[in-house]
């Protein structure tokens, strides 16, 4: 029907062990003329360029996310701590320690972290899911866009734990070192 | 006094004011990329197309230009229809194929463009000049580099190869006279160019009276849309496509890249957004006896509001100049990541800056500052002003 005669865009050979590919590509290329031999793996690296190309740029745009949560959950464990400045001053006055109000503080700090990022797990499961919805529907193909593995959910909560952790210590280590009397406003 | 009471405000808790300022310059850093990515990719591939003044392309029926391996038959006739029409001021015809160069070691293969070298919109001379001759060719670094010529150079090229009698087949031998520039190829892909005459003689009889596509420049004031309908008419064997329809095609083939721009604009509009409402919230519950002295003592409740609103405002305008540059620079990092798209030619941008874009985001940052402060300013324009203050009072 296409006129092309004796003609084949490739052959696939098939090798019993790796060894074997390694040498038929060889002996195949030394001999060949007008056309090459390549290993599948090789074929595969170059064909899923593409993907690699988005996944680094899928990897760019999570790292910008992480600065701009780190900073948001600063700023709000900042406020959520000065709210309580006259707790901590009156803890302060009856003879609390530094230690046991920064604990205090960062334990109170990692609870918010961990039970926001499980409702975030959530949020983010729901949100793979109408992708997955979308793009399958969109491209109909029955391939997913968007896993969420347990390793993903496991970063993502060290992370928050983490950030929170950071940020309940900075914010409870700038309240304690001011005067208790200050604190009250006086 | 209002602008001095929210500057007054903002400076009292100067670690909660820099911590919101970067925190709205990263959401508004993310936005204008995002922005910058919506239209960048689009307006890139736009500027592309129209660089060398061609507005319509005309390829084998049913495809896109260089879609698929098809040609166009009657070439030379076709041609000479589009140039006889009184609005067209130039067509350039393109053959394209393959070219082999053999050497010792290995034979290196390269993308081969026929071009009428006059007129050809499909490459920039670096160095040399444009083939004038049959038997001259110009190439580009990765061939050069590859082939280990140099301008000046003389090489054998083969357009085929028959695997049964083990030869090549249309060799010439061929003179390099110009490094070039491919506008729509890939940096790293290996081409050429020479006259379309040469590429047809070396490709044999499959390839006589052949082009892949042609390339329609318009005379100045001629309607382009008009033009396409009326060659589409003319010539029922080829599909002829405006810049606009070529935009279109692209737009459906990156969509992907829109949605997600619009996805992560909004999520970035919101971030910044709750940030502010929460810090002027928590501020004006701290400030709720004072708001209440100065409801007492006389002060209108619409410059209460007008404080908390210039407040947010003000978070978001100082914070916006910050996201702008750190917008740049992260583009810059994201478009040098999907630059290495496989096949993309050298010249697409997709996070392309233009005023229009900055602009956009700063409307966006300001409208989002404002609605921001609106409840805080609602909930301390309205307080009971008696009940607060004696509330505060007594503490």
């Amino acid at each position: 029907m296409l006129g092309y005669g004796d003609r084949v865009d490739r052959f696939a050979v098939g090798t019993p062990s790796s060894g074997a590919t390694t040498d038929a590509v060889a002996r195949i290329n030394a001999s060949a003329f007008g056309f090459q031999a390549h290993r599948s793996a090789d074929v595969a690296v170059e064909t899923s360029k593409t993907f690699a190309v988005v996944s680094r740029f899928h990897r760019a745009i999570g790292t910008i996310t992480i600065v701009a949560s780190a900073i948001f959950l600063l700023c709000i464990m900042l406020l959520k701590v000065d709210e309580r400045r006259r707790d901590v001053a009156a803890l302060r006055l009856i003879g609390c320690s530094e230690r046991t109000i920064v604990g205090s503080v960062v334990l109170e700090a990692a609870a918010i972290a961990v039970l926001g990022s499980l409702f975030g797990v959530v949020v983010g499961g729901t949100a793979s899911f109408l992708v997955n919805r979308h793009y399958q529907a969109v491209y109909r193909t029955p391939l997913r866009f968007s896993i969420v593995t347990g390793d993903i959910v496991l970063l993502a909560v060290a992370l928050a734990l983490v950030l929170g952790i950071v940020a309940g210590w900075l914010a409870a280590r700038r309240l304690v070192r001011t005067p208790p009397l200050a604190l009250f406003g006086r | 006094m209002l602008a001095t009471l929210a500057i007054a405000s903002l400076v009292r808790h100067r670690t909660r004011t820099v911590l919101a300022i970067l925190g709205v310059a990263v959401s508004a850093a993310m936005l204008l990329d995002m922005v910058m990515l919506s239209s960048g990719m689009r307006e890139s591939f736009r500027g592309l197309l129209l660089s060398q003044g061609f507005q319509l392309r005309l390829s084998p029926r049913g495809t896109l230009p260089f879609d698929t391996e098809a040609t166009i038959r009657g070439a030379d006739s076709l041609l000479a229809l589009v140039r006889a029409r009184p609005t067209v001021a130039a067509a350039s015809p393109v053959l394209g194929g393959q070219l082999h160069f053999p050497s010792r070691s290995a034979t290196i293969t390269a993308s081969a463009l026929g071009v009428e070298p006059a007129v050809q919109g499909d490459y920039e001379v670096v160095a040399g000049r444009e083939p004038a001759a049959a038997d001259e060719i110009v190439a580009n670094d990765a061939t050069l580099r590859a082939i280990g010529h140099s301008v000046g150079d003389t090489v054998r090229a083969a357009a085929g190869y028959d695997p049964q009698l083990r030869t090549y087949s249309g060799e010439r031998t061929l003179r390099v006279v110009g490094r070039v520039r491919f506008i729509y190829l890939a940096l790293d892909q290996r081409a050429v160019a020479l006259p379309i005459t040469t590429l047809r003689a070396m490709g044999g009889p499959s390839s006589a009276d052949r082009i892949s596509l042609a390339m329609v420049k318009l005379r100045a004031g001629a309607d382009v849309e008009r033009e396409r309908a009326a060659l589409h008419a003319l010539l029922p064997q080829v599909t002829v496509t405006s810049t606009a329809q070529a935009l279109e095609q692209v737009d459906q083939r990156l969509s992907y890249f829109r949605q997600l721009a619009v996805i992560l604009g909004s999520v970035s509009l919101v971030i910044g957004f709750l940030l502010v409402t929460t810090l002027v919230t928590v501020s004006v519950n701290e400030r709720i006896g004072e708001i209440a002295v100065m409801r007492a003592i006389g002060v209108r409740r619409w410059r209460i509001v007008g404080q908390i609103l210039l407040e947010s405002s003000a978070l978001m305008l100082i914070a916006a100049p910050l996201g702008l540059a750190l917008g740049l620079v992260s583009a810059r990092w994201l478009n040098s990541i999907l630059a290495r798209f496989p096949g993309l030619p050298e010249r697409i941008d997709f996070f392309l800056f233009q005023p229009r874009a900055a602009w956009a985001s700063l409307g966006l940052l300001a409208v989002s500052g404002i609605l921001a402060g609106i409840y805080p300013s609602w909930r301390s324009a309205s307080l009971p002003i008696a009940v607060t203050l004696r509330q505060e009072a007594v503490g």
